[in-house]
């Protein structure tokens, strides 16, 4: 497994565009918390820390593109076949790019959050606000935010190993996240909570107060989301097993 | 004799139905240590469905297909025992060809320095840095050959490698096929260029519309004189891959 866990981290490193989607993260968090400052929140305000750090999160889309790219993008390029060529049990690459891609996904988003922590405390100091560095609502923030990005780069892998077209996988995660989930929700009232994006958002969220009934508390997101990567791998690894590579 | 026959590759009663079409039907023939084989068939005779059987790509509906006695997915270190072309578009556009070669390197567990042999060998390296998608037909060949030969594998299966090489790369793969088999290799190789497969192999399987047409050695097809066989390999392949199905098979192949 440490030999396919080493390959798969090698394809990584000698291909540039996944990087691009990870770098997109940190511009983000940029862009998101001066837009915060820029609209006229108040740096004073208890809990405009965790809110500004709750960007990190956020960034989770690009962490789920990321991984949907392992595997459907293996297809894409017709690598696939050299790839179970080298590796003829197929649960096994699917484990190791799930490792892989959430570790990578992991650190990206502690990326993001460094700069995130960055931007904020410029901000405040601009506006002349102190900058608690001990604030516990926002470390939490940042830590649930960064378990998004796992948990989504994670539920990525899966899902591109499930769909296999590239374009089609990134489409139907995109048009979920934006439109999707939120009809649904409508439809299921209460039971939204337990959908995956809103679970990622009670895992990542800064200001309990603003969002608390709408979703989960934040333990509970992070075990929803986790058992969703859970099942999509699962099911990921049952097909690919099973269907024909040509 | 026995540890040449751990080389081999036998399909026996191999076949594929997608639904109501039969892509492969029964399809039983070997390929020997030492020799070429060629696998011969026009376009959809269902070649490239039969060895992506043999690698355990495609799942048969019934019989088996083997490499030394046992299912691709069974060997131990398939890099190191099996080289393969499949196609010329598997790479990533944006891979350097010497990362592509590493990468199946780290995957196969063949030791990284086997990679500027390789690249040597086909004459990439020069272009090793380059990313694929600045590659020509013939250098994506020629990288494919060279993940080919990177594990030193016994067994070779090779779908179409002359395809988009110029003359001179095309003479020296012949050479190197040529001398690969002469080392005791067993190499199984798709073609439809005909003339240069009639230089190069030693044996001939043709199929068509999913069944054997002819499983023996090339002499025995070709031999002049012979009405009923034909004169040249490409005479033969059209009689035999055209109207009714009947399998003719070479008294070398009998004798197996």
């Amino acid at each position: 497994m440490g030999r396919l866990i080493s390959a798969e981290y090698l394809k990584l490193r000698t291909v540039r565009a996944p990087w691009l989607l990870l770098a997109a993260g940190p511009l983000l968090v940029l862009a998101g918390i001066s837009g915060l400052i820029i609209s006229g929140n108040d740096p004073r305000d208890p809990g405009q820390q965790a809110q500004a750090l709750a960007h990190v999160g956020l960034t989770a889309i690009f962490a789920l593109a990321f991984g949907i790219v392992a595997v459907a993008g293996e297809y894409r390029h017709k690598t696939i076949t050299d790839t179970y060529l080298s590796t003829p049990h197929r649960g096994r690459v699917i484990g190791a790019k799930l490792i892989v891609y959430a570790v990578c996904g992991t650190l990206a988003a502690a990326v993001s959050a460094a700069v995130g922590l960055a931007v904020a405390a410029a901000w405040w100091a601009d506006k002349g606000a102190p900058f608690a560095w001990g604030n516990s609502s926002m470390w939490t923030t940042i830590g649930g935010g960064i378990a998004w990005n796992a948990a989504f780069a994670a539920l990525g892998v899966g899902l591109g190993a499930l769909i296999r077209n590239l374009v089609a996988a990134i489409a139907v995660a995109l048009a979920w996240i934006a439109l999707v989930e939120g009809i649904v929700g409508q439809l299921i009232g209460n039971l939204a909570r337990w959908l995956p994006f809103s679970a990622g958002q009670a895992l990542g969220q800064g200001a309990k107060v603003m969002l608390s009934g709408r979703l989960l508390p934040r333990s509970g997101g992070g075990a929803v989301l986790v058992a969703y990567a859970v099942v999509f791998a699962a099911a990921a690894v049952a097909t690919s097993i099973r269907r024909d590579v040509s | 004799m026995k540890t040449l026959m751990n080389d081999s590759i036998t399909v026996e009663g191999l076949t594929k139905r997608y639904g109501a079409v039969t892509a492969v039907s029964d399809l039983s023939f070997e390929a020997r240590p030492g020799t070429v084989t060629a696998f011969l068939g026009p376009n959809g005779a269902g070649k490239t469905t039969t060895l992506r059987m043999l690698l355990g790509l495609v799942t048969p509906t019934a019989g088996r297909a083997l490499i030394g006695g046992r299912r691709y997915a069974d060997l131990d270190s398939p890099r190191r025992m099996v080289g393969t072309v499949l196609e010329a578009t598997g790479f990533h556009p944006g891979r350097r060809g010497q990362d592509h070669l590493r990468v199946l390197a780290r995957a196969g567990g063949i030791p990284a320095p086997r990679v500027e042999e390789v690249l040597d060998r086909v004459g990439l390296t020069d272009a090793a840095t380059r990313r694929v998608r600045g590659y020509s037909l013939g250098m994506r060949q020629r990288l494919g050959l060279a993940a080919a030969l990177l594990g030193d594998p016994r067994v070779l299966v090779l779908d179409e490698p002359g395809n988009g090489l110029d003359p001179a790369a095309m003479a020296s793969l012949r050479d190197t096929l040529r001398s690969l088999a002469a080392e005791g290799r067993t190499i199984l190789m798709s073609s439809h260029v005909l003339s240069e497969v009639a230089q190069t192999v030693d044996r001939v399987v043709i199929i068509a519309g999913g069944t054997v047409r002819y499983s023996g050695a090339l002499a025995e097809l070709t031999r002049a004189g012979d009405e009923a066989r034909g004169q040249t390999l490409e005479a033969a392949f059209l009689r035999l891959t055209s109207g009714a199905a009947t399998v003719v098979s070479g008294a070398a192949s009998a004798r197996a």
